[in-house]
């Protein structure tokens, strides 16, 4: 007895020190950025670094003043929601057919489509969007974006759409709905948590990406990953201004993600485990 | 209501031909059971009469109508199916207006006929509740409510027994029967239990292999097997096979097995005589076999002897599995005052003129 609860003891003991050494070096970065955004320019560079000081939150006041940060948010804002939901629109039928009429092979081509390097698209698409005066526009960025969002979409929703009982679109059909009928009062109500899933991952991931909204976006479409770019320059870092803009473009996926983390786990373990 | 025709209907999944050539007609209000083994072209047959499934070549007509190119939805039939189906995210009340709903009837009227399918099937108490919240047999009923609302001129029903527990389903196979004579429907169930079959079919289907083997009231095909698959699938335990040669012998026929000689009625004369010295299968079901009456005596020709090797007891009666020599042979008779006990040698009477003769070779029925 008194052998198995010591057991038990240390096995708990374990999974905690396990659990924190894996969580403190993400966290530490988390953290460290935020307290760059609290100190000044001074206070950043100095060594060893402080850890005790007085916060000032005017580097938040100089992000949105002198580099108009709300605009780049907006753009930000209205990109991941038009590429989030474009990518539903098209990923959603696309999913379901890849599914229903076991189209794997199409699946397998989206999947390339999403592992090739993004380099690779940039100078193509680059050309491509300069022809069509498409360069800073919303529609360049949110197309570029699709090349993320959608596989991704697609791929979470073909498990959700796997998993749904054949003969509630039979029993749909025969109820009197049409294909598309049954698809849109039946299949998707039901997918409710995998399309919540998929949204949201297709938010957090446009929200984030860089790469493509440097070269396409400019003065009017630039989004806050890229605004944070441009405060490193040839003179100097602005280290304080960085860590200000950085603790923004974080805080909303974060109170975001911290909500629906739930739903996150279920959507993205659901397709594993059928019932 | 209306009645249903299926003409030489073929139904092909690349090179797997599940349903061959098969053609039959159910008539308005009929009961007709689609019965067979699993893997039978049964529930293909099913699915491609409510438009679920495409047709590889043949032709559906529900009422006079030919529905082949027809959407399930203007089918005017309902389906049961056998995991119910029913939408998790409504409750029950929505799921059994759904397809009023979809077809723009106005609420009023669909209230009425929801609260009217509540009040056959006994489902008020379950109206406001999601199926996840149901018990098995509940969301059965609640599956039938959902065809009874629409009217439909057929219904379709797919195994929807096969998920409930035995005492249940004893309980909805009476319901449903009373369903059928208070609507006056066109059913077509497809079932792989020949009890359900035999209880509630005005005829059953016997289909083997995607064809059709026999058509016929349940007493009918009980009695009149038209063929050794029918006569061996069609009551409970099977009826048991014995390989025997027909001889001639004292002026009757006789059939032949090795381990025993039985005399066959004189009524099988006629259709016995043109198989004389042929291997044919001789087939008796287990009910039709007694104990020995010794008040009988001896050398009626229908007596077998035979070692017990198992009694099975169920109240009532028993089941007796006898050995003769290399034959198995599987008894149902009353149970004796006198305990069987295993091992023991007995003598069994057959009803010879409720056993049947097949042919070796086209397993057709010769008596």
């Amino acid at each position: 007895m008194a052998t198995t609860r010591i057991g038990k003891k240390l096995k708990t003991i374990g999974f905690y020190a396990g659990a924190i050494a894996l969580c403190v070096p993400p966290l530490f970065v988390f953290v460290w950025m935020i307290l760059t955004g609290l100190k000044t320019g001074v206070q950043n560079i100095s060594y060893p670094p402080e850890f005790i000081f007085v916060p000032t939150l005017e580097n938040f006041r100089a992000v949105f003043e002198q580099y108009n940060f709300f605009h780049y948010l907006m753009n930000s804002l209205i990109i991941a929601t038009l590429a989030t939901v474009t990518s539903l629109l098209l990923g959603l039928p696309a999913a379901y057919s890849i599914a229903k009429y076991r189209q794997g092979r199409i699946g397998i081509l989206i999947l390339i489509a999403r592992m090739l390097p993004f380099v690779s698209y940039l100078l193509p698409w680059y050309i491509i969007f300069r022809y069509l005066k498409l360069i800073d526009t919303y529609t360049a960025l949110t197309i570029s974006h699709l090349i993320i969002t959608m596989p991704m979409v697609i791929w979470l929703m073909v498990s959700f759409f796997e998993s749904m009982p054949a003969e509630l679109e039979d029993a749909a059909m025969i109820d009197g709905c049409s294909r598309w009928q049954s698809f849109i009062r039946i299949v998707l109500p039901l997918m409710r948590n995998g399309i919540a899933t998929s949204a949201i991952m297709s938010f957090i991931f446009s929200w984030n990406q860089f790469l493509f909204s440097l070269i396409l976006s400019g003065p009017q479409t630039k989004t806050v990953p890229v605004a944070v770019y441009n405060f490193i320059s040839y003179g100097k870092i602005d280290w304080a201004g960085i860590g200000a803009a950085a603790t923004l473009i974080v805080l909303p996926v974060s109170i975001f993600a911290f909500f629906v983390r739930k739903s996150i786990v279920q959507g993205l373990t659901m397709g594993a485990l059928k019932d | 209501m209306a009645n249903v025709i299926v003409k030489n209907l073929v139904k092909r999944f690349n090179a797997v031909t599940a349903v061959d050539n098969l053609s039959l007609e159910i008539h308005d209000r009929e009961f007709a059971v689609l019965i067979g083994s699993s893997g039978c072209g049964k529930t293909t047959v099913l699915r491609m009469i409510a438009g679920l499934e495409p047709i590889t070549s043949g032709e559906v007509f529900i009422g006079d109508t030919l529905v082949n190119d027809m959407e399930p939805k203007d089918r005017d039939i309902a389906m049961v199916f056998q995991n119910y189906a029913l939408y998790p995210h409504m409750n029950v009340r929505d799921n059994l207006g759904f397809g009023l709903k979809i077809r723009k009837f106005p609420k009023a009227e669909i209230d009425a006929r929801v609260q009217e399918a509540a009040d056959i099937l006994g489902i008020h108490d379950l109206l406001e509740r999601k199926p996840k919240e149901l018990s098995g047999g509940q969301r059965q009923r609640v599956a039938l409510g959902r065809a009874i609302v629409r009217k439909p001129k057929v219904f379709l029903f797919d195994e929807p027994l096969s998920n409930l527990d035995a005492k249940l389903r004893v309980a909805m196979r009476a319901e449903i029967s009373k369903l059928h004579r208070r609507l006056g429907a066109t059913i077509i169930y497809v079932t792989h239990d020949q009890v359900e079959a035999m209880t509630m079919a005005d005829r059953i289907f016997i289909m083997h292999k995607g064809t059709l083997q026999q058509t016929g009231a349940p007493m009918e095909v009980y009695l009149k097997p038209a063929n050794l698959f029918v006569a061996g699938f069609i009551g409970s335990p099977s009826m048991n096979f014995i390989e025997a040669k027909v001889i001639r012998e004292a002026d009757a026929w006789w059939i032949d097995a090795g381990e025993f000689k039985l005399r066959a009625p004189a009524a099988f004369d006629a259709r016995l005589e043109p198989h004389a010295g042929r291997t044919v299968i001789f087939g008796v079901r287990p009910e039709d076999m007694t104990a020995h009456d010794p008040a009988a005596g001896a050398g009626g020709g229908n007596t077998l002897t035979a070692r017990a090797d198992v009694v099975e007891t169920l109240g009532a009666e028993i089941f007796v599995h006898l050995t003769c020599g290399a034959l198995a042979i599987v008894a149902r008779m009353e149970a004796p005052e006198q305990p069987l006990t295993e091992g023991q040698t007995v003598d069994v009477d057959l009803k010879m003129l409720k056993t049947h003769v097949f042919d070796k070779e086209t397993s057709q029925t010769i008596v």
